[in-house]
């Protein structure tokens, strides 16, 4: 029952994560491999606030503030003029794979190779249900709910919810039917940045110890838990990551802990083969 | 001396082994366009399966200090034949991924997703392959009667590998410069296309994976030969993206390109980095590798996507290389060519009958086609609702109908593009429903497209000769044969391009790239392609959409033409001056169903129509 705890954990930092993701994807069709990076430079900025005086869960503002900046100006200056220039979306993953590169490996040219940690206790040990979760891991638990609830509410009854959902299913019919698109893909690069920038921070805290390269390998997890609901789907991400994050955290201790990421990539592997447009999902008309 | 001389061949082999990777990669994503971002590990296979053939058995080698499977203790060069075949063979279960119906970057980011996964179980699981400390001492071929550390057998060594290198330079371009390779630039360009002109998407895709995998596994195997280890820390799949990296630099789509990227990033990184002074963080230079690596991606897809040494435009012609300047400059905006472009070549002369081999059938107008209670539902909303229409040989039949009607979506159906979801469609009485879209385009049934569907990098003429069936050179083992088996039959299928460019008063841009013409010129390269691939019913989206009306008369003038020369026509058209001109019959189609069919003149007299289509 305990790794059923740290699977509600990890599922939550993964729906946090994986929701900005799928949202990325679905108004920009760009498959941001660079997420990653960007989650970990959120972190280590966090990392610093909380260094130099700042409480863990004021240095959390930092990490959100930064993955919504840094994901704005990606989407921005970088994939948005790609986008305009080439027809091949697969020009714009290379592009990503290599702002990956510089994103990873810049941080790790500045902050060197070596394992850091927050300076913030994990807190008291909680029993309830069976499962034992730390102080710590509860106020990552209740944070991820309220921003998921919050989420929820945004594409659910806002006009700019209303707008996100439209230029996914067509931007063009959107444009002609008044939707601002630009603007809405801005709005949704920095809201989906600031979910980036928060799961990158609260991994970061739940795992302990990390260093530059830390998130080179989440991304998998990320693909996992997006195509197993459909990509471009936020509620599909949700049900994906903690489908993902239940089954690592459980098969990791009824099997075998070093193949705890083995479930999530023949998961990801299955979906790309038979449903890539999820499993409850269907192909988009053209 | 001496220490440079041991310096030189490491770097001979090192770049052999580079430039191999680089071709086969080149190969898989330049020409065909498949982005391999598991690459790495199809070279990774080869050095291991090299490895262990060439390894004596685990208990007893070494004290039994490393556990991996086979150990066989074969002699070269079949380790190193071994290591070609499981590199090949690896590329079988990919198939899946690289099939026809997954967008490029999905399968790009399943191959990535393999080559991690499969780094993790090698590394995890010990006794397959030593896990992560990865397997050493690997014996050199030949050790037991020539020691590996002298000068010559170094030097023998590399010269092998460069020897084997020139081959397969030599091996791909007969690949490339075939039919087949034309069809797999076709397939990189625009593969939904290709695919409706009959290309075989999976069996191309299938086939340049394995042949990549083959050099690649080769190139892994020359490497471990030399270096006698081989660990999972060797083949990260960011490894892969180096020889994006090196790729992209040097050229995408030109073999001397990838040659050149293999020595300037790769090698030339592990060689540069080699001479610096050492400094006191140690992952410091590493790092900035690596973000040199992803900047020189993102600096050159920016300022030179196409690389040091560019693709090569392929000037078929036989018109003399100067002089004429074929290349069109600024795109001429659709619908506004200029009088001098308007008019058509000699079309009225061409020969149909014999140019598209229609051999000598005589108009029977017996129903050629015909689909029964055709369904399409996306998300539950239903498009196209119980469909059951006729079209008969010979005839000239429109399909028109408001915005929305479902006419481009039918034809989908028809040519394959798009499943169907309930109702039968039948050809020449075959029940087609089940077949796949280029069986269906090998067998007659051929389509057009609304939307620009030119193969951009590829010339006009490229353009047209791609689509015509059954070349002796358009397989891979055609290709292998060489110019010499599909040369002459290659250059009478340019001949007849030619002829019909001429018809249509484009031979001056013949050599030119089709993506660089104006809009109304790229629907003639497109009808002109579909008319070369030989249809017995040729399914056109909107042919004159975007072209200045007076060439649409003249378009429908040789459409008229050609169904009288035994060609059957369904044509999905906004215009209603074409229909009433040339098409008879034509269906109407509204919301999804069929709502009249008839002559013109019947249903500009059926109220219900008007109400619904003619006055809005």
């Amino acid at each position: 029952m305990s790794s059923f705890g740290f699977g509600l954990i990890t599922a939550a930092v993964l729906a946090i994560a994986t929701v900005g993701f799928t949202m990325q994807f679905a108004v920009t069709n760009v498959l941001n491999l660079a997420y990653g990076s960007v989650m970990i430079n959120s972190a280590f900025v966090s990392y610093y606030l909380n260094v130099h005086g700042m409480t863990a869960w004021a240095s959390l503002v930092g990490g959100v503030v930064t993955g919504a900046v840094v994901s704005w100006a990606l989407n921005r200056f970088i994939f948005t003029p790609f986008q305009r220039r080439s027809l091949a979306p697969i020009t714009v993953v290379i592009v990503a794979l290599g702002v990956d590169l510089v994103g990873t490996f810049g941080l790790q040219a500045i902050v060197g190779g070596n394992y850091v940690s927050f300076h913030q206790s994990p807190g008291r040990e909680f029993h309830f249900l069976g499962m034992i979760l730390s102080g710590l891991q509860l106020v990552i638990l209740a944070i991820c709910v309220v921003v998921l609830g919050l989420v929820h509410w945004v594409l659910k009854y806002t006009r700019l919810g209303k707008a996100m959902r439209a230029t996914s299913a067509n931007p063009n019919l959107a444009r002609n039917s008044g939707v601002k698109v630009q603007r809405v893909i801005s709005t949704t690069w920095l809201i989906s940045g600031a979910l980036c920038g928060l799961a990158g921070t609260v991994l970061t805290m739940n795992t302990g110890v990390f260093e530059a390269t830390s998130a080179q390998l989440y991304i998998v997890l990320l693909l996992a838990a997006m195509f197993l609901g459909g990509p471009g789907e936020p509620y599909g991400a949700m049900f994906g990551a903690l489908t993902i994050g239940l089954a690592t955290e459980i098969s990791a201790a009824y099997i075998n802990p070093q193949y705890k990421e083995v479930f999530a990539f023949l998961a990801l592997l299955g979906m790309l083969t038979f449903r890539p447009y999820g499993i409850f999902g269907s192909e988009k008309t053209n | 001396m001496n220490a440079w001389a041991f310096y030189l061949t490491t770097i001979i082999v090192y770049g052999a082994v580079d430039a191999m990777a680089c071709m086969a990669l080149n190969v898989e994503f330049g020409f065909a366009g498949i982005s391999n971002f598991g690459f790495i590990i199809f070279q990774s296979a080869g050095a291991y399966t090299a490895a262990v053939l060439s390894m004596p058995r685990a208990a007893t080698s070494n004290g039994g200090f490393q556990q991996y499977v086979l150990g066989w203790s074969l002699p070269w060069p079949l380790p190193w034949i071994g290591a070609a075949l499981v590199g090949g063979l690896l590329a079988l279960p990919f198939v899946f991924l690289v099939g026809k119906r997954l967008r490029g970057d999905f399968a790009a980011v399943g191959l990535l997703v393999s080559a991690v996964l499969l780094n993790v179980l090698v590394k995890d699981y010990v006794p397959f392959l030593n896990g992560d400390a990865g397997i050493s001492i690997v014996p050199a071929p030949f050790q037991s009667f020539w020691d590996p550390q002298a000068l010559g057998y170094q030097f023998a060594y590399g010269g092998v590998a460069v020897v084997l290198t020139i081959i397969v330079y030599f091996f791909f371009r007969r690949l490339t410069e075939s039919p087949y390779g034309r069809s797999l630039r076709a397939m990189r360009d625009n593969d939904i296309v290709a695919d409706s002109l009959g290309k075989n998407l999976r069996l191309q895709r299938t086939t340049t994976l394995v042949v990549g995998g083959m050099v690649a596994g080769l190139s892994g195997a020359i490497l471990v030969g030399f270096i006698s280890l081989w660990a999972p820390g060797a083949w990260g799949y960011a490894e892969t993206i180096v020889l994006f990296a090196a790729i992209i630099l040097g050229g995408a789509g030109n073999h001397k390109g990838a040659v050149l990227g293999a020595i300037l990033v790769p090698l030339g990184f592990e060689e540069v980095t080699r001479f610096l002074p050492p400094v006191a963080n140690p992952t410091l230079v590493p790092a900035l590798e690596w973000v040199a690596i992803g900047l020189l991606i993102i600096l050159f897809l920016w300022f030179r996507p196409e690389g040091i040494l560019p693709e090569r435009r392929r000037i078929l012609s036989g018109a003399p290389a100067k002089g004429a300047a074929p290349v069109a400059s600024a795109p001429v905006p659709a619908g506004q060519e200029t009088d001098a472009l308007i008019k058509l070549g000699n079309l009225d002369e061409l020969n149909f009958r014999q140019l598209l081999r229609l051999g000598d059938t005589t108009n029977d107008h017996r129903v050629v086609l015909s689909t029964q209670g055709l369904t399409k539902t996306f998300h539950g909303v239903t498009v196209v609702s119980d469909v059951s229409i006729e079209v008969r040989q010979g005839r000239l039949t429109g399909l028109i109908g408001p915005n929305g009607a479902g006419k481009s979506t039918t034809l989908a159906m028809l040519a394959g593009t798009l499943p169907s979801s309930s109702g039968s469609i039948f050809y020449e009485g075959r029940d087609i429903t089940a077949m796949p879209s280029n069986e269906r385009a090998t067998n007659g049934l051929v389509r057009t497209f609304q939307l620009a569907s030119e193969f951009k990098k590829l010339t006009v003429l490229e353009n047209l000769v791609s689509a015509i069936p059954d070349q002796s050179g358009d397989s891979f083992w055609g290709a292998m044969r060489g110019r010499r088996h599909w040369g002459r039959e290659d250059k009478e299928n340019i001949e007849r391009a030619m002829e019909v460019l001429g018809g249509f008063g484009l031979t001056q841009y013949a050599d030119a790239y089709a993506g660089g013409l104006s809009g109304g010129q790229r629907r003639l390269v497109e009808i002109m392609r579909a008319m070369l691939a030989e249809p017995k019913v040729l399914l056109l989206d909107e042919p004159m959409a975007g072209v200045h009306p007076n060439l649409a008369h003249k378009i429908g003038d040789q459409l008229t033409r050609l169904c009288e020369a035994g060609m059957t026509v369904l044509m999905v058209e906004h215009e209603l001056s074409i229909m009433d001109a040339f098409c008879d019959p034509v269906i109407v189609l509204a919301e999804g169903k069929v709502l009249a069919q008839g002559t013109m003149a019947e249903l500009r007299a059926n109220s219900e129509v008007v109400e619904a289509y003619l006055v809005g």
